[in-house]
């Protein structure tokens, strides 16, 4: 009998041109990439017509304000240009032209003018402030990620341990509480009550007077005041990358590829890096990315608390202020920053893991 | 084994039958020290939120002379800016933000069964439709949105709240039920129920989610925390037009009063706090062991 | 001396409600390019011992009594006082576990060519080159293209090319002793074929000895020289491959043959074993076969009956009814047990 011809089985199905069209759907970049663009274009339309459709929308609010400031002075309709203006679309066309123009300027990265600051962009301002918040929010994220990957490891390993019940049960402990209330009991014990630190000192995203640039002062200086948000960033978080790698760490442990591992020899440090470690932070990754949208929310009332300039606290400001500009501007950017995020999340995993983003396979 | 499995149960066993499983959770759930403490955390709390009302008469008067006393036999906590007890304040103050949680929790729980069920057994263009709503919505940032939407429609009643609250929250538990439901679907009771010719509501709500309500009602007292988290983030920020006075509202005015920076008037600010963190803590200690408890694989050998 | 000597192993798994005695008092010997087969229905305990063998046994486990004797070069040493780094080089250069393919025996992340090279350096092998070429050959020995499998990743090839590399992988350090666990097992028919084959050269070729522990039969009537069947972690029979298959002593073993038909031929009288095996928390005072046993007595149950040598020495079956047993089989001729019951 004749043996079966093995050598010829095929490994896996490289990208096939001829197949693009029709498998467009299944490959699941194509589809992250649409689902992205999907989301945005949700978000943006919804964000216009919450502005311009609801009855006392925003728009409607400020002709009836800039007529009633005028004293009689401005009919509805000039009232109405005035607006135009200040919202930047013309509210004579009909909708569809209004939506069109809107998106169209939105391609074009032309959020408006601010209704206070005419004259300065919507653009010009998320701008100043988003780098803040995107440097507290990421080196808190960094750092819990880092740590909680690295405890959650250690737990999962000494199971059971003390440190192990340490280390779970902290870091759902603080988890669990909500990140303002930790930041409000931070300034109450160690500012207030043990004076241990001075947070007047610590307001704002640096030291008046103090030159931006690459200086190490200035660095330090912007790292001082960035302290506090990174610090309940960091504590906040922790905890759910500690259990969130426990957990995976443990799945990862039990998996036959690791017995098999040890039966050939292998040391316990490589199998716990490139065997249990590498499969278990897998999952993690994506998680990453998705928590970046949290954060980013939560971040408005750190900000406020620590007053401490980034978007969060902007756009705070703007809606007391009833900026429309500003919080549509803030919105939309923070809507498609985590969805950006999110799909660089879904890339990243893609070629971290390798049984995706191929149209792989042999057959049996 | 058994001829008798259609024989209808006695009363007696009717009735033993719910609690003896109570029993038996109650046994399993003091295996778990952090989960039990969070039940009885649970249990005080919802006690204080609605029961306690009927016993405390409130005390709504602001009385300047009593502004900020420290804790005594007539204040234990102390009093406010305005001179109101704290004690007081808290005990009142737990009922709204309780009911706006659980309303928001019920909301998108409903929300994400109707829905979840829907698209698995109707599946085709209905189920992509729903699956790229729920796509959409799982990653909008949440909390911004949240700002904006309290700001531009200003919800005054906390009905309104906790359905734009809900409206944030049912995307994961609608994915999570609808995979449920599709890989329940093949089972084989469904298999026999379908070919019973029992309609479809019947096998969703019947022979499905009944196996599911572990899973709901873990997620249900999740929703429970978002939501509370959410609410006092937009009460705290002062984007909801402030009435009466809850936990949340007290934190709001402790902010903006300056209760922070003041030595004598800590538990003003302090009650508050605790008083959410500790329903944050019991409930996730809670849902962990019902996780634990309700997982078939940990329990036991 | 022989190669792998295992004497009085007991093995429990340490449970909440108390041990549970996974492997008994097992014991038996394994000589120099002898391949021995290790048959049991699912919760027999042969992959526990298996396990066992390499003390890669999972947490909650502890091996109670034996020994396992290894002997290379006239040295003898017992495998289960072996420190951390003499059992890391123990594993894959003496004694090399293949695990069912169907498994997932490799990192999923990682390529084919670096959990060779990964093993290689386990084992002191540092030059790439060498492990590169030492890879080729093996690939080549089990008939699989290098260049195309080295860099593939684990997903990427069939459960028969995995089975092939995992066997090819076993055979890096040429060690004395080969456990194969289900080696055929999910496998298909045609698969199956071209696996046993393979092992059947490379046995030839290199002189190994191995043992397969399996729940098919046939592959033990293809490969094996000598039987173990097991039964609620202990071994009731214990004979050459010819013996146990015309000629069992014990009922479990004779109820095995007898659920297995034959292609050809006369069906006979096919049937499968009544029951179901003992809880191993709690074993029944006595044979623990007895409840199934069509021939059990009441002396079945006073006692567990230990291993007594039937027809000749090295035919062993632990049943006081062997003689039974043989009466009921009636001949010793060459044929099925299913025919010769009919």
């Amino acid at each position: 009998m004749t043996a079966v011809p093995v050598a010829s089985e095929p490994i896996g199905v490289r990208w096939n041109p001829r197949r693009y069209f029709g498998g467009f759907w299944r490959h699941p970049i194509a589809r992250a990439v649409f689902k992205a663009v999907l989301t945005i274009w949700v978000t943006t339309t919804l964000t216009f017509f919450l502005i311009r459709l609801m009855p006392g929308s925003p728009v409607e609010l400020k002709i009836d304000e800039l007529i009633q400031t005028a004293n009689g002075a401005l009919t509805y309709d000039d009232a109405k240009a005035i607006a135009s203006g200040l919202f930047a679309i013309n509210l004579n066309a009909p909708l569809h032209e209004q939506y069109a123009s809107f998106v169209w300027n939105l391609l074009h990265l032309d959020l408006g003018n601010s209704f206070l600051s005419a004259g300065t962009s919507v653009t010009s301002i998320i701008l100043s402030v988003l780098p803040w918040t995107l440097f507290s929010v990421g080196t808190g994220l960094l750092l819990s990620f880092i740590a909680g990957i690295g405890l959650g490891l250690l737990a999962a390993y000494r199971r059971n341990s003390l440190l192990d019940r340490v280390v779970s049960t902290g870091g759902s402990f603080v988890s669990s509480i909500p990140n303002y209330l930790i930041a409000l009991l931070m300034i109450l014990f160690l500012g207030v009550q043990f004076r241990l630190i001075n947070f007047t000192s610590m307001r704002g995203a640096y030291s008046s007077g103090t030159q931006p640039g690459f200086t190490p002062q200035f660095i330090g200086d912007i790292f001082y005041h960035a302290a506090l948000p990174i610090t309940i960033y960091f504590m906040t978080q922790i905890g759910h990358w500690i259990l969130s790698m426990r957990s995976a760490t443990l799945s990862a442990l039990e998996e036959d590829y690791v017995t098999a591992a040890r039966a050939r020899g292998l040391s316990d440090g490589r199998i716990r890096s490139a065997y249990v470690g590498r499969n278990a932070v897998l999952p993690l990754v994506t998680q990453l990315a998705i928590s970046v949208g949290f954060i980013v929310g939560g971040a408005a009332i750190i900000e406020q608390i620590f007053a401490y300039q980034g978007v969060g606290l902007r756009l705070l400001a703007a809606v007391t202020q009833r900026d429309y500009p500003v919080i549509q501007g803030i919105v939309l950017l923070t809507t498609g920053s985590v969805v950006i995020a999110n799909l660089a999340a879904d890339l990243l995993y893609s070629k971290l893991d390798p049984r995706i983003g191929r149209a792989g396979g042999a057959s049996g | 084994m058994s001829t008798a499995i259609l024989v209808r149960p006695t009363l007696g066993q009717r009735i033993s039958g719910p609690a003896t499983a109570a029993l038996e959770f109650l046994r399993l759930l003091s295996q778990r020290p952090v989960g039990l403490a969070g039940f009885v955390g649970i249990v005080f709390f919802l006690l204080l939120a609605f029961v306690a009302p009927y016993f405390v008469p409130l005390q709504n008067d602001p009385s300047l002379v009593d502004i900020y006393l420290t804790p005594s036999a007539a204040h234990p906590l102390g009093t406010d800016f305005q001179g109101k007890d704290v004690l007081n304040q808290i005990v009142y103050g737990g009922q709204p933000i309780m009911i706006v949680a659980i309303l928001a929790a019920l909301f998108s729980t409903i929300i994400a069964i109707t829905f979840g069920s829907i698209a698995a057994t109707i599946g085709g263009r209905i189920d992509t439709a729903i699956l790229a709503i729920t796509d959409v919505t799982l990653t909008l940032p949440k909390l911004i949105l949240l700002i904006a939407v309290a700001a531009i429609l200003r919800p005054t009643s906390f009905v309104f709240l906790a359905v734009i609250l809900g409206l944030l929250q049912w995307s994961s538990l609608l994915r999570q039920i609808r995979a449920q439901v599709l890989s329940l679907r093949e089972r084989d009771y469904v298999e026999a129920a379908r070919s019973l010719d029992l309609g479809l509501f019947h096998i969703v709500f019947r022979e499905i989610l009944p196996t599911m309500r572990s899973y709901i009602a873990i997620h249900f007292i999740f929703a429970m925390t978002e939501a509370m988290y959410a609410q006092v983030f937009i009460i705290f920020l002062g984007l909801v037009p402030v009435s009466g006075s809850n936990w949340g509202i007290m934190l709001y005015f402790a902010q903006g009063q300056g209760a922070l920076f003041f030595r004598d008037s800590i538990w003003y600010i302090l009650s508050p706090i605790l008083a959410i963190s500790l329903v944050q803590l019991s409930l996730v200690s809670f849902a962990s062991a019902l996780e634990d408890i309700f997982n078939p694989r940990l329990r036991g050998s | 001396m022989p190669v792998l000597s295992v004497r009085n192993l007991s093995i429990d798994y340490l449970t909440r409600r108390g041990p549970v005695h996974a492997v008994r008092d097992v014991s038996f010997d394994l000589e120099q390019s002898e391949t021995l087969a290790i048959i049991g229905e699912s919760g027999s305990g042969k992959t526990t011992l298996a396990v066992g063998l390499i003390r890669l046994s999972p947490r909650g486990t502890k091996v109670a009594t034996g020994q396992i004797l290894y002997t290379k070069n006239g040295q003898t040493s017992d495998i289960r006082t072996l420190d951390d780094d003499d059992l890391r080089e123990y594993r894959w250069a003496e004694c090399a576990m293949v695990f069912q393919a169907a498994l997932n025996s490799f990192n999923p992340v990682i390529t084919i060519w670096e959990q060779f090279l990964d093993t290689a350096r386990a084992h002191g092998m540092k030059d790439r080159h060498k492990v590169r070429d030492r890879a080729a050959e093996l690939l080549d020995l089990v008939h699989l293209d290098a260049k195309r499998v080295l860099p593939a990743f684990p997903h990427e090839l069939s459960g028969g090319m995995k089975q092939r590399v995992l066997i090819g992988l076993a055979l890096m350090l040429e060690p004395q002793l080969v456990i194969l666990d289900e080696p055929t097992t999910a496998l298909d028919i045609l698969t199956q074929r071209s696996i046993i084959d393979l092992l059947r050269q490379l046995r030839q070729r290199l002189g190994f000895s191995m043992i397969f522990i399996s729940h098919d039969l046939s592959i033990a009537a293809e490969l094996a020289d000598r039987m173990i069947t097991m039964y609620a972690g202990r071994v009731v029979e214990r004979a050459s491959v010819a013996d146990m298959f015309y000629r069992p002593r014990h009922p479990y073993s004779m109820g095995l043959l007898r659920a297995v038909p034959r292609v050809s031929g006369a069906l006979g009288s096919v049937a499968s074993i009544p029951g179901s095996p003992p809880d191993l928390m709690r074993l029944p005072k006595g044979c623990t076969y007895a409840p199934r046993c069509p021939y059990a007595i009441d002396a079945c149950r006073e006692a567990d009956p230990p291993l007594l040598p039937v027809d000749t020495p090295r035919h062993e079956a632990a049943c006081i009814r062997w003689q039974h047993v043989a009466g009921v089989l009636g001949s010793d001729a060459e044929v099925p047990v299913a025919e010769k019951l009919a």
